[in-house]
């Protein structure tokens, strides 16, 4: 009828798919029900996510005498788990810890990256003398470590035991990282190094004056990735410092050592309430810096990157 | 590759009548490094700070190996160097380990985890990015892989954390409902089972990222003449999908293999940390090493030699790993 109408009235006819169904090709019975299936899957999954975060987290909100009202979302809010941690008899305790990962992770992300892609760029120039002895000689400590009781000793023979430092210069040396370097600064061109060496750049300024900020991608992933690890690993601070000495803990440690309830208070009241919102909320601070650094995975995972999934 | 640069370079300094210089393969050597070292020789104190920080914090504890072959060595007297020249030589340690019941064990867990990982973590990471390169508006896709990438971020302790809190029999939403009078986290037979669990919650997003981006690199046509052929989605992926990122798949694979003696120090030592009894019953390598080694300092010599011991057999899985990826898939592991 319709194309009789066009035919009529001399226009082009267009026939109209989003009323008629009949002329899609039609789903199979398999394909729709994949659909759904994959769908509710989906959805189920984002709930199992998503729940248990709100449900736990609920508690930091909430009045302790109220804890088994606890649905997904605060009952009786109260701030007084926060105002233990915060401010209360051991807030010394949460904000010594706070402060020291902030300068592991600082320290570590700074030198460990810079470190690292200083020693990628000649590694990275094909003709660079011995370069099959250095790189064996770097890929031979990722691949082998002499074990926790020789790094224990030597730590204790540099007075570094139970102390932030032996976090630190553990964690400096990553060879993973500096292999993505290398990788990546052999697709510089370099052509664009030459040019600048003519117009007299010293290889210093060189590497940061043009190879770094070509490299910018790459560092701040690397950064990233540093950074996430350092704040939320407590294997290296479990091994050299004791919990005893909790001048130098990092935060997951204090953490680790609360859900054990080693490190509260046990004559205050509300404590022996409480405890469980009290650890609720410490985590929920400790996650506060990780929350600011998610836009760079989501833009990581907009941008499909692949870095650091894979190396090479 | 760099002996075509190096030939390529040379020619150019001589004239065209150029021959290939008639010397023997030492000397070129001694000559090809000269060469070398006279045009890089700034760039060489880059290097220098990385160098260190390897050499004392990883080569510097390769020393450390020698107390594995003392006898009776302990830091209950003397520092270290003093200890080291007054205690014999041995190699009793070495041999004690094939005689010592927690590593057997340890061994059996380290395995067992392992084992559960890759046949249940490993292909629900395959399935996720399946499901979510189904999806129609990939936006949503996007989305959700946000989501679910969260827990990734955490740190171990807080997911052990919050599932705890979330399967507490009093205030725990799931605890409550199914579990009410038994804290289930901390009970022996269950202790794998949570192990995986936790492993799929915190890592099934961030581990199917890979897979994800290798399926949206397939080009669309094959699927376009899958449809024409008449092939319904289940085939389209089981068909065109999977054997697309196979290579991706092996490489996860080997990676997996090659970690076989690490079964995840910090979730499983702080999900012991719920019931004591279980550090002896569920003990792994890691957390077997960490105390010997760390909480009860009582052979020294001994935690060593496990050590070393360890480390040789990660090392061999390490270097078959890499073997196999540049056999099959002409990529190196590193």
């Amino acid at each position: 009828m319709e194309k009789y109408q066009a035919y009529l009235t001399n226009e082009e006819y267009i026939p109209d798919f989003s009323k008629k169904r009949k002329n899609r090709i039609k789903e199979s019975i398999v394909d729709r029900s994949v659909s759904v299936l994959n769908v509710s899957l989906l959805f189920a999954l984002v709930l199992i996510v998503v729940v248990p975060l709100l449900s736990y987290f609920s508690l930091a909100f909430s009045d302790p005498y109220y804890n088994d009202e606890i649905t997904i979302f605060p009952t009786h809010f109260s701030l007084k788990a926060f105002q233990y941690i915060l401010v209360g008899n051991q807030a010394k305790l949460f904000w010594k810890s706070f402060a020291n990962s902030v300068i592991i992770t600082l320290v570590v992300t700074f030198v460990s990256n810079l470190v690292e892609a200083l020693a990628a760029y000649p590694l990275s120039k094909p003709d660079c003398p011995f370069r099959g002895g250095i790189l064996l000689y770097f890929i031979i400590t990722m691949l082998f470590s002499a074990g926790i009781i020789p790094c224990y000793l030597l730590m204790s023979q540099m007075k570094l035991l139970n102390t932030i430092w032996s976090v630190i210069l553990i964690s400096i040396s990553n060879v993973g990282n500096l292999l993505l370097f290398k990788t990546f600064f052999e697709g510089i061109s370099s052509e664009i190094q030459e040019a600048a060496k003519i117009d007299g750049a010293s290889d210093i300024q060189l590497f940061f004056r043009i190879v770094i900020p070509m490299a910018l991608p790459v560092f701040g992933s690397c950064c990233f990735f540093t950074i996430v690890g350092m704040w939320n690993s407590y294997g290296a601070a479990m091994m050299f410092i004791s919990s005893s000495s909790t001048e130098a803990h990092p935060l997951a440690y204090y953490i680790y050592l609360l859900l054990g309830k080693a490190a509260l208070d046990k004559t205050d009241d509300f404590v022996l309430m409480g405890e469980r919102n009290i650890q609720a909320a410490a985590m929920l601070l400790s996650i506060i810096p990780i929350l600011f650094i998610y836009p760079f995975v989501i833009k990581y995972i907009k941008g499909g990157i692949q870095i650091g999934s894979v190396k090479g | 590759m760099t002996e075509k640069l190096d030939t390529q370079t040379f020619q150019n300094q001589e004239n065209s009548n150029w021959q290939p210089p008639q010397l023997d393969k030492k000397e070129d050597y001694f000559k090809k490094q000269g060469r070398r070292i006279k045009k890089h020789y700034r760039l060489l104190p880059f290097i220098v700070p990385a160098a260190l920080f390897s050499l004392i914090f990883s080569y510097v504890p390769m020393l450390g190996i020698s107390f594995a072959f003392k006898d009776g060595f302990n830091l209950t007297r003397g520092d270290v160097l003093w200890n080291l020249s007054h205690y014999g030589w041995t190699i009793r340690n070495f041999l004690d380990i094939f005689y010592d019941e927690s590593f057997f064990r340890a061994v059996g867990n380290t395995f067992l985890i392992n084992i559960l990982k890759l046949v249940i973590c490993f292909p629900l990471s395959i399935l996720l990015a399946l499901q979510l390169a189904e999806l129609k508006r990939q936006g949503l896709a996007k989305a959700i892989l946000i989501i679910v990438c969260i827990p990734n971020f955490l740190s171990w302790v807080i997911v052990i954390g919050i599932w705890q809190g979330f399967l507490h029999p009093d205030t725990g939403l799931l605890g409550k409902l199914l579990f009410p009078d038994r804290v289930v986290m901390g009970e022996d037979g269950l202790f794998k089972f949570f192990v995986v669990i936790l492993n799929i919650w915190k890592g099934v997003g961030w581990g199917s990222i890979i897979y994800y981006a290798a399926i949206t690199a397939i080009d669309k046509s094959y699927y376009e003449a899958a449809t024409i052929d008449g092939a319904n989605k289940l085939q389209k992926a089981i068909k065109l999908t999977i054997p697309a990122i196979m290579p991706t798949i092996a490489l996860m694979l080997v990676l997996q293999f090659s970690g076989m003696m690490a079964a995840g120090f910090e979730q499983i030592y702080t999900m012991m940390q719920i019931n004591p009894e279980l550090i002896e019953s569920q003990i792994t390598l890691d957390t077997y090493l960490y105390e010997i080694s760390v909480v009860n300092r009582t052979n020294i010599p001994f935690a060593t030699a496990l050590g070393v011991f360890n480390g040789l057999i990660a090392l061999i899985l390490m270097l078959v790993g890499n073997k196999i990826t540049t056999k099959t898939l002409h990529r190196s592991l590193w």
